[in-house]
């Protein structure tokens, strides 16, 4: 027999201490029958909607279904035990899972219990899992931005603390690379981040912390995993688990980012269990109410004034503002965009980032489509500096779209059309990035700056790249004060500029890329 | 598929409804629990499921059962139920009904559970509280059960007042592991 970590005499004894004798009333039904994880009730006249219920075993359910003579109730976890005639009772609790710094660096499940492996977690507090969002006086507008590290991102749909940006795209495309990419940048930058996983496989969830884990990711982040092996109840909360998780830095003046991969997943875990309680199936199957769940979860990721702080943590925190940034990830099928999940979440979020196969497969990574990805807030967010320096690229590569289309049909083109045809190209290629690679804010004005100044027009397509890392490694040895100065004003005046226009045209002299 | 006390509900009020115009609401009450008992006989149970007996003859069978401790109503829900092929849901009819006429006499039933007899004054106290506490008129049914090893344990419908000792352990239990 082994001895578990709750047997310590000290923890006993204060159970035993706070333990309370008084008799309880409560109500309590009977099992009429169990069905892939529903169960139904006769009998819990007091039972209210989203309520706990205790089963024998030590197992919980969640009542979704009130009706006239039963209960249906979704039971989290396994429901093997479980037989027709077992008593169970109201508990009077709303799901709550614990939330607070300690949960930190480790991976727990849709209940917030760790499945790491790393012991328990002493946590001081719990919250509910179904809140509702700030309302309007508490909010302000998103004005600070998250840094992504992607040149692409950052410079054509900025993101900013407290907004929900989607990613969308079809399988193998490369979204939840962008979301991991987005946490490891987020180092240093006073962001705590929840990755919640949805119906993925648990080795591809077993990846992304590793991964999470060798950047020195994990330090600030909380990874909340319900796997495809897990109930579908378990996959449907997860992400208000997370949430709550997240809401709670957000409550205290903090930023935090939350990453939901993927909710088209959790759409279909709720939809196994509407179709499971005989709720009547709409479009695709799915039940009436599927975009109230996505648009109810997507609502508490929100910027909130100081005031709100102050008065949510009784005037501790103060001159304050606190964010919940929201990156939910879509997949589509065959890139139809025009299914129910995915413009249900198009019409929800603050804009979208739209991945393509056909980039990712022409090697053109991260396979953002810029023409019809776009940020709808995050533009009144967006680094001062990388403002000024990015406009050029979403329009030069709109236009390199419009002349390609066009170059198609004609042998002969004249100079000025070649010169936009061959800039187009480059910008295409300079806006690739490696994988686990995020760019500083110096590093991306840099390079967006030799690029909107004509430096790179005169290296050959495949140099680009090199030149670009060649270049960031000259300004860090030869420049550093000036690139500190960007990183700390996140700005550029025409001192600035002018001294890392002269830096650049040293660097081509050297001709060392 | 719909469960069974919600086909039962509209039989039942209409019988209660008919019931308390004739002012003959224990009337009815002995009639169906005498028609609920006669259905679930095991012999009967399985006449009445047999595919091959024809509906007069199973009409026939359980109007002689009966005999004329029935009235017309009664004999006429027979036929009326027979014909709706809704005999098997009769003792589900008669809980509901049982239920709609305490309602309607304010009367409700209480399980007091207790490890060992208890005397009489701590019963009359203790129906008195529930009383109270119900705003109705309790009708106390003492079950002794040693397994609760003491105090007591109230059933009111679905409300369970739990105040024995092995509730208590079970929540101890459940603190020290949680």
């Amino acid at each position: 027999m082994q001895l578990s970590t709750s047997e310590i005499s000290e923890l006993i004894k204060t159970r035993i201490k706070d333990f309370s004798t008084s008799s309880e009333a409560r109500t309590q039904g009977t099992v009429v029958s169990v069905t892939d994880g529903i169960v139904r009730i006769h009998g819990l006249s007091n039972v209210m909607s989203g309520e706990m219920i205790e089963f024998p075993g030590n197992t919980f359910g969640l009542a979704l279904n009130l009706e006239r003579d039963s209960v249906g109730v979704v039971v989290l976890g396994d429901y093997e035990h479980i037989t027709e005639g077992d008593v169970c009772k109201c508990t009077g609790k709303i799901l709550e899972v614990p939330v607070g710094p300690e949960l930190l660096g480790r991976v727990v499940d849709a209940l917030g219990v760790p499945i790491d492996g790393k012991g328990p977690i002493k946590t001081k507090s719990t919250d509910k899992l179904e809140k509702v969002a700030p309302g309007v006086i508490d909010r302000q507008s998103v004005s600070q931005p998250v840094q992504t590290g992607l040149k692409s991102v950052d410079s054509m749909v900025p993101i900013g603390r407290g907004q929900r940006e989607l990613i969308i795209g079809d399988r193998q495309t490369g979204k939840t690379a962008v979301a991991v990419d987005t946490i490891i940048n987020q180092k240093g930058q006073d962001m705590k981040c929840v990755y919640v996983a949805i119906g993925q496989k648990a080795s591809t969830i077993m990846n992304v912390v590793k991964k999470l884990e060798e950047h020195g990711a994990m330090e600030y982040t909380t990874v909340v995993s319900a796997s495809a092996s897990d109930s579908a109840a378990l996959q449907f909360l997860a992400p208000y688990a997370g949430c709550t998780m997240g809401e709670y830095y957000r409550d205290r003046g903090e930023d935090a980012l939350i990453v939901y991969d993927d909710l088209t997943k959790q759409a279909i875990a709720y939809r196994q269990i509407s179709l499971l309680l005989r709720r009547p199936p709409g479009r695709e199957a799915y039940p009436g109410d599927v975009f109230y769940i996505h648009s109810r979860l997507l609502e508490r990721a929100a910027r909130v004034n100081a005031k709100y702080v102050e008065k949510f943590t009784k005037g501790k925190v103060k001159d304050k503002t606190g964010s919940l940034t929201a990156l939910p990830v879509i997949e589509t099928a065959a890139g139809d965009v025009s299914a129910f999940v995915p413009t249900n979440v198009i019409s929800i979020t603050d804009g979208q980032i739209f991945l393509e196969s056909d980039l990712f497969n022409a090697g053109i990574r991260p396979a953002i489509n810029a023409g019809i990805s776009v940020s709808r807030v995050g533009g009144a967010a967006q680094t001062k500096v990388i403002k000024k320096l990015g406009g050029g690229v979403r329009l030069a590569l709109a236009q390199y779209r419009e002349l390609a289309a066009f170059a198609q049909f004609a042998s002969d083109l004249d100079e000025a059309t070649r010169k936009q045809l061959d800039r187009g190209l480059m910008f295409t290629e300079l806006m690739k990035q490696a994988q686990y690679a995020p760019l500083t804010v110096s590093n991306m004005a840099v390079t967006l700056l030799a690029a909107n100044n004509g430096y790179l027009d005169d290296v050959p397509t495949e140099k680009v790249l090199s030149f670009e890392s060649a270049l960031h490694g000259f300004m860090s040895s030869k420049y550093k004060s000036v690139m500190d100065d960007i990183e700390k004003k996140l700005a550029l005046d025409e001192d600035g500029e002018k001294k890392i226009i002269k830096a650049i045209e040293d660097f081509k002299a050297t001709n060392t890329y | 598929m719909a469960e069974i006390s919600t086909i039962a509900r509209p039989y039942a009020v209409a019988i209660f409804n008919l019931a308390k115009e004739e002012k003959a609401l224990s009337k009815w009450l002995d009639m169906l629990s005498l028609m609920s008992r006669i259905v679930e006989n095991e012999d009967i149970n399985s006449f009445i499921h047999d595919s091959k007996v024809l509906d007069a003859d199973r009409e026939k069978l359980i109007l002689n059962i009966c005999g004329d401790k029935i009235d017309s109503g009664g004999k006429n829900l027979i036929k009326l139920l027979i014909e709706y092929k809704r005999l098997l849901i009769l003792s589900e009819i008669t809980l509901l009904f049982e239920e709609l006429k305490d309602k309607d006499e304010g009367v409700i039933e209480a399980e007091i559970i207790m490890a060992d007899q208890p005397d009489k004054k701590m019963v009359e106290n203790l129906l008195q509280s529930l009383e109270k506490r119900f705003n109705k008129k309790i009708e106390g049914k003492v079950v002794i059960d040693k397994s609760i090893v003491g105090g007591t344990k109230i059933i009111v419908g679905d409300t369970v007042i739990d105040a024995s000792v092995r509730g208590q352990l079970d929540n101890l239990a459940y603190t020290l592991k949680a």
